[in-house]
Formats: structure tokens, sequence, C-alpha cells
């Protein structure tokens, strides 16, 4: 059967929900090498989430906003380049994604907090990793405590935790969960013309905290709470792998 | 006689989450874990409606759809894709190949009955049963 509608038309058809409409304009801006950093400024200064976040990534030793270096807006983006602002366009999707699954499927309300804030995790933890490659290269990281990869399977499999004995269970559904986070971001990023293909993720036992940074790129940490369940999100991108 | 539904989905989660939706209605649920086990249940239970993942390991959802198409025996299968990705040029690719729906991950469970409800007639069951009946992998 041969279907010539536009994507407006299927996504009427099929009723999905609009995409953040700052996130995809700046995916797109990014996505043109020769973008002005002008214009970039003005996308994230009207999105003060966005604002909020580029200049904590711009201020990766500070504690807290009394103690930035870097102020504004334009001064970041002079600093750390489009890499920055690359994975800062692709976090807002994958953090939307983030939240919506748990609104979905857990009936849980995920809030972003700021990492520095949030409790460290130590020792053994669930670490998901996916791997995405194409004109843009990166990782993105889920890590999350036993407890809470307990709480989340859990929660989507609709059942109480001790209920959960088998390991694989666990996995799997954290596996899921950093696949729909995943696609989500990657269909943004697809749109802005920076196509790219994810492998299949990967979850484990880890005691390894570390992110390595693509070279050249950047890197964004995000830490998501509802209730004692907590999730750090790092993303590390590479844009224009031609 | 029942409906008879095929889920293939690489995510366990997702298949449970599928057969728990489907537990309170008169069907019987399939399962494949990729696209080659995908068309193989197809071409053995020939399914009523087929519930198809895109990324997925060994053969993905898109060249599954693609070889369910050329197939005589199996073209006509209604289709609804229930994936995470939403880009614009996969769903036009998608829609030209001829689907049925699009629903996108993460999904409530009613959205999905909605969805499936449109393509065949779903029934609940007169009783309670435990679970609903499945063919395994």
């Amino acid at each position: 059967m041969q279907d010539g509608a536009s994507y407006q038309e299927l996504s009427r058809r099929y009723g999905f929900a609009p995409k953040p409409e700052s996130a995809s304009r700046l995916t797109q801006l990014v996505s043109r090498q020769d973008s002005d950093l002008d214009e970039i400024a003005k996308v994230i200064d009207k999105d003060p989430v966005l604002r909020k976040r580029l200049l904590r990534v711009a201020n990766p030793d500070a504690e807290n906003e009394i103690e930035y270096a870097v102020e504004t807006v334009e001064d970041a983006l002079m600093r750390n380049g489009m890499g920055c602002v690359l994975v800062l366009a692709m976090g807002t999707p994958l953090a939307l994604a983030l939240t919506k699954t748990f609104q979905t499927m857990l009936a849980l309300k995920l809030e972003m907090i700021d990492p520095n804030e949030a409790e460290p995790l130590q020792g053994e933890h669930l670490l998901g990793t996916i791997h995405f490659s194409g004109k843009v290269v990166g990782q993105v990281y889920l890590r999350m405590s036993i407890d809470s990869g307990n709480a989340v399977a859990a929660g989507i499999l609709g059942l109480s935790p001790d209920e959960l004995t088998d390991t694989n269970e666990i996995r799997d559904a954290a596996g899921e969960l950093l696949n729909i986070m995943t696609g989500n971001f990657k269909s943004n990023l697809c749109d802005a013309g920076l196509d790219c293909r994810l492998q299949t993720p990967e979850v484990k036992l880890s005691t390894d905290f570390r992110t390595p940074i693509v070279p050249g790129g950047g890197v964004e940490r995000m830490a998501l709470r509802a209730g004692k369940i907590h999730l750090f999100v790092d993303v590390t991108a590479n844009p224009w792998n031609d | 006689m029942p409906i008879k539904i095929l889920s293939v989905d690489d995510s366990r989660t997702i298949r449970l989450i599928v057969g728990r939706s489907l537990r309170p209605y008169d069907c019987i649920l399939c399962e494949a874990a990729n696209g080659e086990e995908g068309l193989a249940v197809a071409v053995r239970e020939k399914p009523d409606i087929i519930l198809l993942d895109v990324t997925m390991p060994v053969m993905d959802g898109v060249t599954m759809l693609t070889k369910l198409k050329e197939d005589p025996e199996l073209k006509a299968i209604p289709v609804i894709m229930l994936t995470a990705e939403s880009g614009r040029d996969n769903v036009i690719h998608i829609a030209r190949l001829g689907v049925r729906d699009y629903l996108v991950k993460p999904f409530k469970e009613d959205q999905l009955i909605d969805k499936v409800g449109r393509v065949v007639a779903l029934k609940k069951k007169e009783t309670a049963a435990p679970a609903a009946a499945s063919v395994p992998i």
C-alpha cells in the first residue's frame, strides 16, 4: 500500500504528541555547521531550563550559581562551543522521554534535580549504556542503585519489588527504559538532519562511575528523582562525524 | 475464535506489558524477540494482527515489515508499530510500506487496547481466567 501522506498528516493520524519546539529548533541550528552563535543564544535565552543547564555545563566545578564564573549564555557558548549545545539539545528530549515514561508506565512524577544536589551513587549499581553513531557519535549512560532498579522494574511490570526474583527482568526493564529514552532523542536528532543509528542497549552491574567523553565533544549530566528512585543520566556527543 | 495477536519486540518487558494489557480479552498472544523469529511465527500462526517494534537485533522491524509485505500469504495482516522511534523519515518510510497504526513508546495500556481494538474486534472474556493464553517463542 502506498501512503503519500506528509509527516504532519501522519502525526495527526497516529496521534503523536508534539515535540518540544526549543529542543528541535536548537538541534536544527546546531546541525548546521555555519550557525550563528547569536541565533543559538536567542533560542537558549527564551528557555529558562535550557539556559540554566547551559550555565551549569559551562561551570563544571561550581557547586552553586553563586560560584559561576561564566554567567551569560553568550560567554558559555564562546567557551564551550557547539558540542556542548548539542548535548543540551539532546538532553531535553531524553529527560522528557524519561519523565513521560515514568508518568505513563509507573504513574510516578519524575523531576529533574541539580546533579550537585543529588545524593551520589555509591558502590555497585545498575549501569545501562547505549551507543549511537552516524553524523553524531556518542553514548548515553543511565545509572541507578540496585534498589531503584528493582523499584523501576516492579513498577513497569505492575509487581511489588518483593515479587521480582529474576535479575534478568530488572535488567530488561532498565534496558527498555534506556531504549525508550534514546529512541525519542534519536528521532529528534534525525529530524534535525543528524542521522544516526542506535545499538542495542547493554545493562550490567558496575562499580564504574566514569563517563568517557568523546574527543572534542560535550557531556551533560542530569539527575532525576521520583520518591526514593534516583536516576543519573550522562550524555556524551560529538557532532559532524563525517 | 479468539483473536490471534503477534507481539514482536526484543524487550521481554514490553511483551509482558502487551500480555498484561490483553489479559482481559479473548485472544491468543504469540511472541517473537526479533524480526526473523517474527516472520517464522507469522508464517506458522497466521496472526490477525502484528504489534511490531523497530530497533531489534538480528532483524529489525522495518526489514520484517518489508518482507511481510512482499509475501502474498502475509501481506494482508495488519501491523501496528510499537516503537520509541518517531523520527520523520522513519515514520514516512514505514507508512509507505503499509502499517495500520503507530504507537510511540511509552504508551498506556488503554492506548494499546484502543488501537488494537480499531483493527480487530477485541471481546472481553466472559469468565475471569488467570492469564491470557500465549504461544511461546
